[in-house]
């Protein structure tokens, strides 16, 4: 686990190895514990603009000693997965805008309001809250319907943002993104307790029914 | 209670009695709520004049780091809240660069605000460069000549003036969109810059 004192000092130390100044967005964990949601995080997800930019960031991370480790041992057999460096029990999950099956969208950039700027090169803009349980449907690990559920019992939500940002996805081409996240929150709703208005379900499916009877006319 | 539940709820300034009231518990209890959020760094204490503690409870302070904003309301007479939180870490940011972030954030009272670091800007060669990066030459040049008239500024070096000023073909151009006064003709016509205050703006510089 990694605090924020502790991961402020590593981003530091990666800045001060960066080459160029390079925009990265945080998601997961790193940005729950600069919105305040939690004290530690197993891992620091962070999604660039482009591959020049991680490529950069990697150069850094791996002169300070991390090594690269296989993302199917943490998310499976699944498509854009992130390019993964551990040290001891810090990791770096590196993604190129495509979040496994979500895509962090312009509108996702325009809500990440926070900027924290580390050294002169390295500016981390900090996910909304709402796009952070998009982002966390998209990874799905065991620990995240935890984390989705500490941000819903936190603030209050905004359906509606999610709901558009799911549409918006499929604008973008990501086909599952309203059926992934209406059964991502059905989870949470059945099997953890939470409360999310049924109404948004129903919305989410409706949207769901839409596209198989519009594939099938097709 | 969960740590972020109390720091939702305690989030702002407060007193031991107003910790007591919003908690619903005794001074005894409510020492202790605010010396746990202490020890994770989140209370920064201060002393009224009757020596009164009032405690600063947010999770800036746990972040640490330096925002352009407090910069400007160190210098500035004209306090501003933060809109946005933009933090620096690792470095100091300098006054030339808050001046620059400043113009760039377009908001009146931030620029108002702003005024007051031509107090203490020196360095206008880094000042030139940031500007010029940022293509906002012209909008520093007016904004020292107005600076210059409510308070008392360091020279800004012939170089930069000359470099910065325009020629009569340049378009004018808003520091604050859609916003200009009638008040500073001279120097906008100078700078072709329209500048957005009011002499009333600048009273509480005086």
């Amino acid at each position: 686990m990694i605090t924020i004192d502790q991961q402020q000092k590593l981003l530091l130390n990666v800045a001060r190895r960066l080459t160029k100044k390079i925009n990265v967005y945080a998601i997961g964990g790193t940005a729950m514990m600069f919105l305040g949601f939690k004290d530690a995080t197993l891992d620091i997800d962070l999604v660039f603009e482009n591959k020049k930019d991680r490529d950069i960031f990697k150069e850094a991370v791996k002169s300070l000693g991390y090594l690269e480790m296989d993302a199917i041992k943490v998310y499976g057999v699944k498509r854009n997965t992130p390019e993964m460096f551990k040290l001891n029990d810090e990791r770096f999950d590196l993604f190129v805008v495509e979040v496994i099956d979500f895509i962090f969208s312009d509108t996702m950039r325009q809500r990440a309001e926070q900027i924290h700027q580390f050294g002169d090169n390295l500016i981390l803009k900090i996910a909304n809250s709402h796009d952070i349980i998009l982002m966390k449907c998209a990874t799905d690990r065991i620990k995240d319907k935890d984390d989705a559920r500490k941000i819903i019992n936190s603030i209050k939500i905004n359906w509606d943002v999610i709901i558009t940002e799911a549409k918006k996805q499929m604008e973008l081409g990501k086909e599952r993104a309203a059926f992934d996240l209406g059964c991502f929150l059905e989870d949470l709703k059945t099997k953890m307790n939470i409360d999310i208005p049924q109404e948004v379900l129903d919305k989410l499916f409706l949207i769901v029914e839409k596209q198989a009877k519009d594939k099938i006319s097709k | 209670m969960e740590k972020r539940e109390l720091l939702q709820k305690l989030a702002g300034i407060q007193t031991i009695e107003s910790v007591m009231d919003i908690l619903k518990v005794d001074k005894r209890m409510a020492i202790y709520y605010i010396h746990s959020l202490r020890r994770d760094g989140y209370v920064k204490t201060r002393r009224q004049s009757n020596n009164r503690r009032v405690y600063n409870i947010s999770l800036d302070n746990k972040l640490g780091g330096k925002s352009y904003y407090d910069i400007i309301n160190f210098y500035s007479p004209i306090k501003i809240s933060t809109p946005i939180i933009h933090k620096i870490y690792g470095r100091e940011p300098s006054l030339e660069e808050t001046l620059i972030f400043a113009i760039k954030t377009k908001s009146l009272r931030t620029i108002l605000a702003s005024l007051a670091l031509f107090k203490k800007i020196n360095n206008w060669v880094e000042l030139y460069n940031l500007a010029k990066e940022n293509h906002i030459e012209r909008q520093v040049g007016a904004l020292y000549d107005l600076a210059r008239l409510v308070m008392k500024v360091r020279r800004m070096t012939n170089k930069y003036r000359n470099n910065a000023l325009p020629n009569k073909e340049y378009q004018f151009d808003f520091l604050v969109p859609e916003l200009r006064s009638k008040d500073f003709n001279e120097i906008e016509n100078i700078w072709r810059i329209y500048l957005p205050f009011n002499k009333k703006d600048l009273e509480e510089y005086k």
